[in-house]
């Protein structure tokens, strides 16, 4: 954490054991009520920003979760008489199994993302109105908590609700906190950016999704629990309103959804505004307010205040970045871990799409520290190999193994755990990520494994390595194609990967780039990093391959040192067509 | 005046250069090739002459009017039809409706069953796969299908990207005999092609493209024996 | 609801009676109707347009709103009413095109601008007729045909006919007129179609206007059917994006049937099981759809 984040940490830990001690002190009911209130929408917002803003999957449904907490709660405490207190646990139990069943099944179907998983979520939500209205939990007359026995914490009933918000809302914007610099953290913002290109850096896409799911649905849910108590009459139409969804979008929309305190901040300026309008026809107005303000900061203002606020001060603080301690990236890979001892193997194998027959047993062998070029025609099949060996794709038939361990069949961030890095033809950085927080994610996620300070050392040698280490707080959209292509080539050494396959890395190259890419490749080389390079540009083959193959239509027609591939009939033919052989 | 006309091209794929000072011109029904590597920019080449794309500077004149200042979908009404790389086809419509696209354009909507006719006489198996969809014919049958598509269109100028990408020999073979009759019927053609050997059969002059920008150009006879474009294949010299 | 009485009689689902199942397909058939006219506009601009539509349940429910005040209170019969309504929103369909197009607004951003869009006109519906309920009679509310044992209410079978007769109509306009091919060329591949001449913009101002006008058709038949609320817009939501998804995007038929599918199988469990688990159906149904379905939605 830099220094003026410290700083913001720490005033707000103070403000909070401010607030604290006004609740023992006592303030009037209706200050207690309505900063209650403010606590709620900030641990909502915050919980909801977890999944939705981190990893960009946003969910319509947080209102299913808040009145399964609410209804727990209700249930619970109403009917069963069980303490208060402990129903809030049941409550925030309740909200995270539903969470964790609905995402294991959700999350593991690619197609429902974006806009999809958003109305899912929505349906999910009047599914659960439904049930509850139509059984006994509600049944209709909704359930009164008149009878429940508040807890003494403090003096008033509403002091004590005061004060379990405000330790709710302290505690979920301190599990952002702590979920946003974490591993975790890392794992959710590399999935907003690009899901696929997550999981081959070895980020385990599908577990991070669904804890964040379940976590973000659980503080929900207690929250719910906290609410049934504020209301004490809960009914469905109140509880599953489209209010809770909509609020929350727009809180952490307006503030921020990525920042750790933007949807407190936004929960804080909209609550306030909101609760100046009390009942009636005001409370209406209020929504359609609420609304107008989402569609003019999605057209306006699409990152939100605190994001838009920090990149000022950041920008100011640039031009005095302290330089950054370098991790000599030689000394780093002649440590035990990157010596690769084994072969990468492909063997017979087969991939169709449709009815396209991409791949028809292709069978290579990469041998520890080789280079191996793979060439071929358009639309031979030499793209679609690389998917398949990385994992982005599954094999329909065949082996892919690093040396005895298998990776057919494996999910992709597992392979690339086990040493494989790639890059891509069209860059695919993480657009939010500065080049060295780029370089960083593959550090802790690849073979490499660092922890988070060690990653930030490890990014800055690889980018020093390529070129790149004045660039290293530039983001993507700054770069030029060149620097965005060292940049893959950084982040995918910084996996201290075994074998790395290299996808056209010289496309859109001019000469001078060309060449310094090939000086590039054969330092990586000298380190004793197998290489299976993709290319279309035969002088580069030539110059860097010790093998080379040559793919057509799926199938591999030549293998063999690359003069004499490249001078055979066969692959001259494939090339420039018959006349050219004869002469 | 020449029918096709760019100078100093430059145009930006991706964020990056994909074609600088790239200058041709052809004449009115002149057969003229694009040969290159892959990644040297033709396809980019191609879809700016067709407004699939801008050219960030260069000047592109067809027929003497300025390309750079029509809007994309009303390039074709100037008699400029596309058979793009990989054929694009509209793989969820029949074999029919992706030739009616190809005469979406009034004037030659009026001709519409003239044309159509042409196009099966030339293609004979289309008019029996007519109401057949589009993604599921072969590889062949679907670049017909995107031939007869742009021919619908009754251009002046015929852009064909890459057409024997993806095709059996034999295939092959029968696409090109196509262009030549197409050809024969007073069509300007540019054509680009991988295919260094038929390309220059075809073709009475051509253009070598190479990381962006022209580095050969003459008659096809004479390119033929030119080491340069052994070189820029297969990375031979002295071949 | 169910059981024939008395504490030991066996559960309703055990002895359905054929009329109870005759009765449940009819209500089924007609609810799935109003579904797949509520659908229809959605399903068009969301397969032609990339727009995810939120703000179409708000018109139709304004639409409703507008039949109703023209009706309650200037005594105008519901036809007329509808002549009035569907010009009106295609202009107004046309006129929120505009301000996407002139936003660039991106699919994923869609959602959210309509989302917010359509809370906005709920509460202006909510502003004008308040929240309580309210019910347009007329003449024909209570109508009714006979189909042996069986009632087919006159109004929704009226909605059901419409239903159909647009979805056909449509499916014909995009199968057999040239800017229903153009349209569907564009949704395919905007840049090819482009270059053989058709004009995406112009396209996406009239599928919007459309689409609007289909949202507006279906409101009138809200108001003559249904109970209004302002919190209506949400209850269609679910349903009718399951059957926009199951019938396939841009598939005027697709979402007649899968209307039907849902609202029998809706009704039918409301008769055999409990009420409570209608909803169940359609969400099940979508999740098994979209995850055994290969290809986009």
């Amino acid at each position: 954490m830099s220094g003026h984040a410290r700083r913001v940490a720490a005033s707000l830990a103070v403000a909070a054991l401010g607030l604290g001690a006004l609740a023992g002190v006592g303030l009037p009911a209706f200050y207690e009520s309505f900063l209650y209130l403010i606590f709620s929408w900030i641990a909502l917002a915050t919980s909801w920003a977890i999944l939705s803003g981190y990893a960009g999957y946003f969910s319509f449904g947080h209102g299913a979760f808040f009145g399964a907490g609410m209804y727990t709660t209700a249930t619970l405490a109403a009917v069963f008489g069980v303490p208060f207190l402990w129903t809030l646990l049941a409550a925030g139990a309740v909200a995270a199994a539903l969470a964790a069943g609905v995402g294991a099944v959700i999350f593991r179907v690619k197609r429902l993302r974006g806009e999809l998983f958003g109305l899912l979520t929505l349906a999910i939500t009047f599914v659960l109105a439904t049930i509850v209205l139509n059984t006994p939990i509600d049944g209709g007359p909704g359930v009164y908590l008149s009878g429940v026995p508040m807890p003494r914490l403090l003096a008033s009933p509403t002091g004590t609700l005061y004060l379990l918000g405000l330790v709710l809302a302290v505690a979920t914007v301190a599990a952002a906190h702590t979920i946003a610099h974490s591993r975790l953290g890392r794992g959710l913002y590399a999935i907003h950016d690009d899901e696929d290109v997550a999981e081959v850096e070895g980020v385990p896409t599908l577990r991070y999704k669904l804890v964040a799911f379940t976590v973000s649905a659980g503080i929900a849910g207690v929250a719910g629990g906290i609410h049934a108590m504020y209301v004490s009459y809960v009914t469905v139409g109140e509880t599953f309103a489209i209010t809770v969804p909509l609020y929350v979008v727009l809180m952490s929309v307006l503030g921020g959804a990525r920042h750790w305190l933007g949807p407190a901040v936004g929960a804080v300026v909209i609550a306030s505004s909101l609760y100046a309008f009390t009942g009636g026809q005001h409370a209406v107005l209020g929504r359609a307010v609420v609304a107008l303000a989402l569609i003019l900061v999605i057209l306006f203002l699409p990152e939100g205040v605190v994001p838009t606020v920090l990149r000022h001060w950041r920008s100011r603080a640039r031009r005095s970045e302290t330089a950054v301690a370098v991790r000599d990236p030689a000394a780093a890979v002649s440590a035990p871990s990157l010596v690769p001892a084994d072969p990468l193997v492909c063997h017979d194998v087969w991939k169709a799409f449709g009815g396209i027959q991409a791949l028809r047993g292709v069978s290579l062998s990469v041998a520890p520290g080789e280079i191996l070029g793979l060439v071929g025609p358009n639309g031979s099949g030499k793209t679609t190999l690389i998917n398949v060996i990385s994992g982005h794709y599954a094999a329909d038939r065949g082996r892919v193994a690093l040396g005895s361990t298998s990776l057919t069949g494996r999910p992709a961030h597992e392979i690339a755990g086990r040493g494989m890095s790639r890059t891509y033809q069209i860059p695919r950085p993480f657009g939010h990520f500065t080049a060295r927080e780029n370089v960083a994610l593959a550090a802790t996620f690849g073979a490499a494994r660092c922890s988070p300070g060690e990653a930030r050392q490890e990014a800055q040698g690889w980018l020093e390595f390529t070129g790149l280490g004045s660039r290293a707080t530039a983001f993507p959209h700054e770069l030029n194609l060149h620097e965005r292509k060292f940049l893959e080539l950084a982040r995918a050494l910084a996996a201290r990967p075994r074998v790395i396959l290299l996808d056209e890395v010289l496309s859109g190259l001019n000469p001078s780039e060309i060449t310094s890419a090939i000086g590039l490749i054969r330092a990586i080389h000298a380190r004793g990093v197998a290489i299976l390079f993709v290319e279309h540009l035969i002088r580069a083959v030539l110059e860097l391959s010790d093998r080379v193959i040559v793919l057509n239509e799926g199938e591999v027609i030549a293998s063999g040192s690359p003069q004499e591939v490249m001078r055979s009939d066969q692959v001259i033919e494939v090339y420039l067509g018959k006349p050219h052989v004869v002469a | 005046m020449s029918l096709l006309e760019a100078r100093r091209l430059a145009i930006a794929y991706g964020g990056a250069p994909a074609v600088w000072d790239a200058s041709l011109e052809l004449g009115e029904g002149e057969l003229v090739a694009v040969i290159g590597p892959n990644g040297a920019g033709k396809s980019t080449l191609v879809n700016t002459i067709a407004g699939l794309q801008r050219a960030r500077s260069g000047e592109l004149r067809f027929s003497g009017v300025d390309l750079t200042a029509v809007p994309a979908h009303r390039v074709c009404h100037h008699g400029i039809a596309l058979v793009p790389e990989g054929r694009r086809l509209f793989a969820r419509m029949s074999v029919e409706e992706n030739l009616e696209i190809g005469c979406y354009r009034s004037e030659a909507r009026r001709a519409r069953g003239q044309t159509l006719e042409r196009v099966y006489h030339l293609f004979p198996i289309l008019r029996e796969r007519r109401r057949q969809l589009a993604g599921s014919l072969s590889g062949g049958q679907q670049q017909m299908v995107a031939i007869g598509r742009a021919l619908m269109a009754r251009p002046r100028l015929l852009l064909l990207d890459e057409p024997s990408l993806g095709l059996a020999p034999t295939v092959v073979d029968q696409m090109f005999g196509i262009i030549r009759t197409i050809h024969a019927e007073g069509v300007a053609i540019l054509l680009v092609e991988q295919n260094v050997a038929r390309a220059l059969e075809l073709a009475s002059r051509a253009y070598v493209l190479e990381e962006g920008h022209v580095v050969a150009e003459g008659a096809s006879a004479v390119l033929r024996q030119d080491s340069r474009i052994q070189e820029a294949y297969l990375g031979l010299r002295g071949a | 609801m169910g059981g024939l009485g008395g504490a030991r009689s066996p559960p309703s689902w055990l002895v359905p009676s054929a009329t109870l199942l005759g009765q449940s397909v009819v209500s089924g058939l007609l609810a799935g109707g109003l579904y797949g006219l509520l659908a229809l506009g959605l399903s068009l601009s969301w397969g032609l347009l990339r727009l995810v539509n939120l703000t179409h349940f708000a018109l139709a429910l304004l639409g409703a709103y507008l039949t109703y005040q023209l009706g309650h209170v200037l005594h105008v019969s519901p036809w007329l009413a509808a002549a009035a309504i569907v010009p009106a929103f295609f202009v107004l369909g046309v006129g929120l095109h505009a301000v996407f197009a002139y936003f660039r607004v991106a699919e994923f951003a869609s959602l959210l601008v309509t989302f917010g869009l359509a809370v906005i006109l709920e509460s202006v519906i909510q502003w004008f007729w308040t929240a309580d309920y309210r019910r347009y009679e007329t003449a024909y509310s209570t109508a009714s045909l006979r189909l042996g044992p069986l009632f087919v209410p006159t109004l929704e079978l009226l909605a059901c006919l419409t239903a159909a007769a647009l979805a056909f109509a449509t499916w014909a306009w995009l199968r057999w007129s040239y800017v229903g091919k153009a349209l569907r060329a564009s949704a395919e591949d905007p840049a090819i179609a482009a270059a053989f001449g058709v004009n995406h913009r112009a396209q996406a101002f009239l599928l919007s206007g459309v689409s609007a006008a289909y949202a507006g058709i279906a409101g009138v038949y809200i108001a003559l059917i249904a109970t209004l609320a302002p919190s209506q817009i949400w209850a269609w939501l679910g349903v009718v994006f399951a059957v926009v998804i199951i019938g396939g995007l841009a598939n005027p038929i697709g979402a007649l049937l899968a209307g039907f599918l849902i609202g029998v199988s809706e009704s039918l469990t409301m008769a055999l099981v409990t009420p409570a688990w209608a909803p169940l159906v359609s969400f099940s149904i979508l999740i098994v759809i979209l995850v055994l379905r290969p290809g986009r939605v």
